[in-house]
């Protein structure tokens, strides 16, 4: 079964999806491309611009198709770019088994009329796509002026941002002065009032962090909302100063204003750490926040000797998209580059490349913590004072139950146990866990995935 | 010095609780950084108590905390990792209770288990004997060993499910142990466990259990002395009252045809009112088989040959179902034989047959449901459960309607898959894989998702060929 580039033509909405699909149509953006053995289903996977990849899946018979990108054009640049590859054999298309994420769709879909036609008829042009746009002349005084503005609003920002520090700690003292015990009873209308000034005031992230903040606090159990109070109101505190005392520093400006676009990321060469290693995705969460967008984080341990031990990509869309599909399969190893956005402690990361998920071989182990659990827990914190959860690595341990039920994480050897957020049921409480991976708000441990004699178990 | 920092803490949250300034209330390795400014001094103590209790301290538990005991490996082995995934969509499908139970019976039938990370039971659950060990170790606190001979010493040490699932494993073994273990041990236990300890008794039920049942007709559950009741009446001694009984029997006079032959024929009075129909289902429930039989004056083999099948299906539900509480295994099949005689089948009235059934039987029923007229798998599935050993599946009337339904012009992708469903579920092994073949030349593409129940059927070594298990 072959499509060709006319059918292209005639999927596309309009000439600038054309024109974009054209950007993508290239072997770089895609990796884990297939064909099902009857070639009736194409997939792959298409960097986009957030940090996790888009999975594009396509049923050639009828031209049906489906993307995990958040736009609501319909079909999207990503799956024109796929008939794209496929119509002019731009990249092979191996024939594979079925992945589980294109078997799902097929379950899912509806009969037929699956792509409306526009109702207009579009001037399109796939030979007009193809060329690339002259890049726009500009002459020396254009570019000052345009640099200059850029200067001025970056100055304007920073601020207004101040201002709206200056005020977020007049708010931490005025909570400190009426009583913690008020605050907790009303942190959702207190928090949504200083969160609406810090977004007047450019600070984005930081207004993002505190809109979060009444769910963190009144997860925790009655009796410890105090002190996690006096946690919450202390990172802020830390974090408005870190602001004051360097605006400049790119993971300060990133927790209080916005974080660098990937296309910044990817052309900053210099201060960016690049590792490409051997990967396997340990857990996927989807949250939706208060404010309207849906945050998609993935974590992946580093299974090699060199670079940061884990790499978190996150990535937010509105919630009305509605339901997206996941880019990995946790438990899934691959080979991959990952670019790091600048840290003290470099976690946040976004996907360069990949190589397809290793089919057969025997997966590889997860490395031995180095470090001393005591040292594991405090340094990451430290490093990030303002960070709600870091991810860490755990050594063999168990599963242990207190008086009233609640679930404690106990190491093998040593004394630190480590109280688990939610239950702890199934069968990681039944098992001894060899490795396990967790993310530790310095307080309670969050299991993403673990090691046991009867293999490898998710959770959540 | 750790510890100091964490006790002025204390007093330091004390005041900040209430509202006010904690400053003063400092702890003393920190007083000289706080500086001169009152309000600064706060923010400054904050920053360092928030950052000392966030990342620095840690909770400790309140006494003892216990680990659970290992989850222990069951008699039949899990899936092969590769199926595993198969298996994990499948029970994303199915999460109605009979369904699961279902495909958690077609497993155990080719000798497999579920992965305990893609599955355990709940503590209630009704699954195959075989999840015993793992229903009671998520109830418990200690589990015992998974298999232990059950003995009057043993029965208080074993948990439960494993309790009943070597009861029941004794009683095929040695009906005349169980039994007299039993009469022993089950005034101690609770009705509902009774009950269920009740039903194993079934299993090769003979007069030799009969004191035990008599006495267990007066128990105070009324499930518990129902069931007691009827497993006596199977054994032909029941204890109907004559007056109800005479009065059922005047619904169903019998006749006398032929010269010759003189062959008897129930032919059923016809229902006038709501109220005779009430009263004459009343009766069938309430009167037991034999008693029945003995009122029309003839034998009880003789009463399910001169019924009249399929004339009206209500009475023949009702007597199906009394024949299930009360009647003996042979009635019973003589019952089953004559409801799967005709051309066309009465589901209905088979259901209250089906818990007395053995699973060679249902498969046969099973089979006569695919050839008769407008048979479906669905129907099957439901009279076998997760077989999984139907050999002729699609040499049957239902296989090739299921095929040319597929391939008819308007069929959609969601089609049929109740029905492919359940003959994933029905299918021998080499069955399937014609299947699979029969499909794909119907049009339907292998990674279909309505083919996972039969590509996990085909992918799935029969390992009970190894244990020497019959079912």
């Amino acid at each position: 079964m072959a499509i060709d580039l006319k059918a292209v033509e005639q999927l596309a909405a309009d000439q600038t999806s054309l024109k974009a699909a054209a950007g993508l149509a290239k072997p770089s953006r895609w990796s884990g491309v297939g064909a099902s053995h009857d070639a009736a289903l194409v997939w792959g996977e298409c960097a986009g611009s957030g940090a996790n990849p888009y999975r594009v899946m396509a049923d050639l018979r009828d031209m049906g198709n489906k993307c995990t990108c958040p736009s609501r054009k319909f079909p999207c640049k990503h799956v024109l770019a796929l008939f794209w590859l496929h119509a002019e054999a731009i990249v092979p298309f191996p024939a594979a088994e079925t992945p589980a994420w294109v078997s799902e769709w097929l379950g899912r879909r509806r009969s037929g009329g699956t792509s409306p036609k526009p109702a207009v008829a579009v001037e399109k042009d796939v030979q007009a796509a193809r060329l690339a746009e002259p890049e726009p002349v500009e002459d020396a005084a254009a570019v000052a002026r345009r640099q200059a503005a850029t200067a001025k609003r970056a100055e304007d920002t920073e601020r207004a941002i101040l201002d709206a520090l200056d005020a977020l700690e007049q708010w931490v003292s005025d909570q400190l002065r009426l009583g913690l015990a008020g605050f907790v009873d009303e942190v959702t209308i207190r928090c949504r009032r200083i969160g609406a000034r810090l977004v007047d005031g450019k600070a984005a992230a930081l207004a993002g962090h505190v809109d979060e903040l009444p769910g963190r606090l009144l997860a925790l159990p009655t009796g410890d909302r105090v002190r996690g109070a006096t946690v919450e109101l202390a990172r802020l505190v830390l974090l408005a100063r870190a602001f004051r005392a360097d605006p400049r520093d790119p993971e300060v400006r990133r927790a209080v204003a916005s974080a660098e676009s990937r296309e910044m990321l990817l052309g900053d060469t210099t201060n960016v750490p690049r590792i490409t290693a051997a990967w396997e995705v340990l857990a996927e969460q989807v949250r939706t926040r208060r404010d309207g967008l849906v945050s998609q984080t993935t974590w992946l341990l580093n299974l090699s000797e060199t670079g940061p031990r884990f790499a978190m990509l996150l990535d937010f869309f509105p919630a009305s998209v509605g339901r997206r599909g996941s880019a990995f399969t946790p438990g899934e190893q691959f080979r991959g580059e990952f670019v790091f956005y600048p840290a003290r402690m470099p976690l946040r990361a976004v996907l360069v490349q990949r190589e397809a998920a290793r089919a057969d071989g025997p997966l590889l182990d997860w490395p031995v913590p180095a470090t001393p659990l005591d040292e594991a827990l405090t340094t990451p914190l430290l490093a990030e004072p303002w960070a709600t959860e870091r991810p860490l690595l755990l050594p063999s341990g168990r599963i242990g139950f207190d008086r009233s039920g609640a679930s404690w994480w106990l190491p093998g050897d040593g004394a630190i146990m480590l109280p688990i957020a939610g239950e702890a049921a199934g069968l990681i409480a039944g098992v001894e866990l060899t490795r396990t991976a967790a993310l530790w708000s310095g307080n309670r441990l969050a299991m993403l995935a673990a090691y046991t004699p009867w293999g490898r178990v998710g959770h959540g | 010095m750790a510890e100091a920092i964490l006790d002025a803490l204390g007093q330091v949250l004390t005041r900040w609780t209430m509202g006010g300034s904690a400053a003063p209330a400092a702890p003393a390795e920190w007083r000289d950084k706080l500086g001169d400014d009152a309000s600064e001094a706060e923010l400054r103590l904050l920053a360092l108590s928030g950052q000392f209790l966030g990342a620095l301290a840690v909770i400790e538990p309140a006494g003892d905390v216990r680990i659970r005991p290992d989850i222990a490996a069951l008699p039949r082995p899990p899936l092969p990792d590769t199926l595993r995934p198969r298996a994990r969509r499948l029970l994303e499908q199915l999460r109605e209770p009979t369904q699961r139970r279902h495909l958690l019976d077609f497993l155990d039938a080719r000798g497999w288990t579920l992965h305990p990370s893609d599955w355990m039971p709940g503590p209630d659950e009704e699954v195959p004997e075989v999840y015993a060990a793992w229903q009671d170790w998520a109830v418990a606190e200690t589990s015992g060993p998974a298999r232990e001979a059950l003995t009057t010493e043993s029965w208080d040490g074993l948990r439960p499910a494993a309790r009943l699932a070597a009861f029941t494993a004794l009683r095929r073994r040695d009906p005349m142990q169980a039994g007299a273990l039993l009469a022993e041990k089950i005034s101690g236990e609770t009705a509902d466990i009774r009950v269920r300890l009740l039903e194993g008794l079934a299993i090769g039920l003979s007069d030799a259990d009969r004191p035990l049942l008599e006495g267990l007709a007066t128990d105070r559950a009324p499930r518990v002395k129902a069931l007691a009741t009827s497993l006596l009446a199977r054994l032909g001694h029941d204890a109907s009252g004559s007056e109800d009984t005479a009065e059922l029997a005047g619904f169903f006079p019998v006749q006398t045809k032929g010269l010759l032959r003189r062959t008897r024929s129930i032919a059923p009075v016809v229902l006038k009112t709501p109220a005779q129909s009430n009263r004459r289902t009343a009766l069938m429930e309430a009167v037991s088989f034999g008693a029945f039989a003995q009122a029309l004056e003839l034998p009880p083999a003789d009463l399910v040959a001169a019924w009249p099948w399929g004339g009206d299906r209500l009475a023949d539900h009702a007597l199906a179902a009394m024949a299930a509480r009360s009647g003996s295994d042979a009635i019973v099949d003589a019952v089953a034989e004559a409801l799967t005689n005709g051309a066309s089948v009465d589901p209905y009235s088979l259901a209250p047959l089906l818990p007395r059934l053995t699973s060679v039987q249902r498969r046969q029923t099973a089979v006569q449901v695919l050839r008769a007229k407008d048979g479906t798998f669905v129907q099957a599935l439901a009279i076998a459960g997760g077989d999984g050993g139907i050999a002729e599946a699609m040499q049957t009337g239902a296989g090739g309607t299921l095929v040319s339904a597929l391939k008819a012009e308007d069929v959609k992708p969601t089609d049929q898959s109740a029905e492919l469903l359940a003959l994933g579920l029905l299918a021998s092994r080499p069955a399937a894989e014609q299947a699979l073949e029969q499909l794909a030349a119907a049009g339907l593409i292998v990674s279909d998702p309505r083919l996972d129940m039969l590509r996990l059927n085909a992918a799935l070594e029969h390992r009970s060929e190894f244990e020497g298990a019959t079912t």
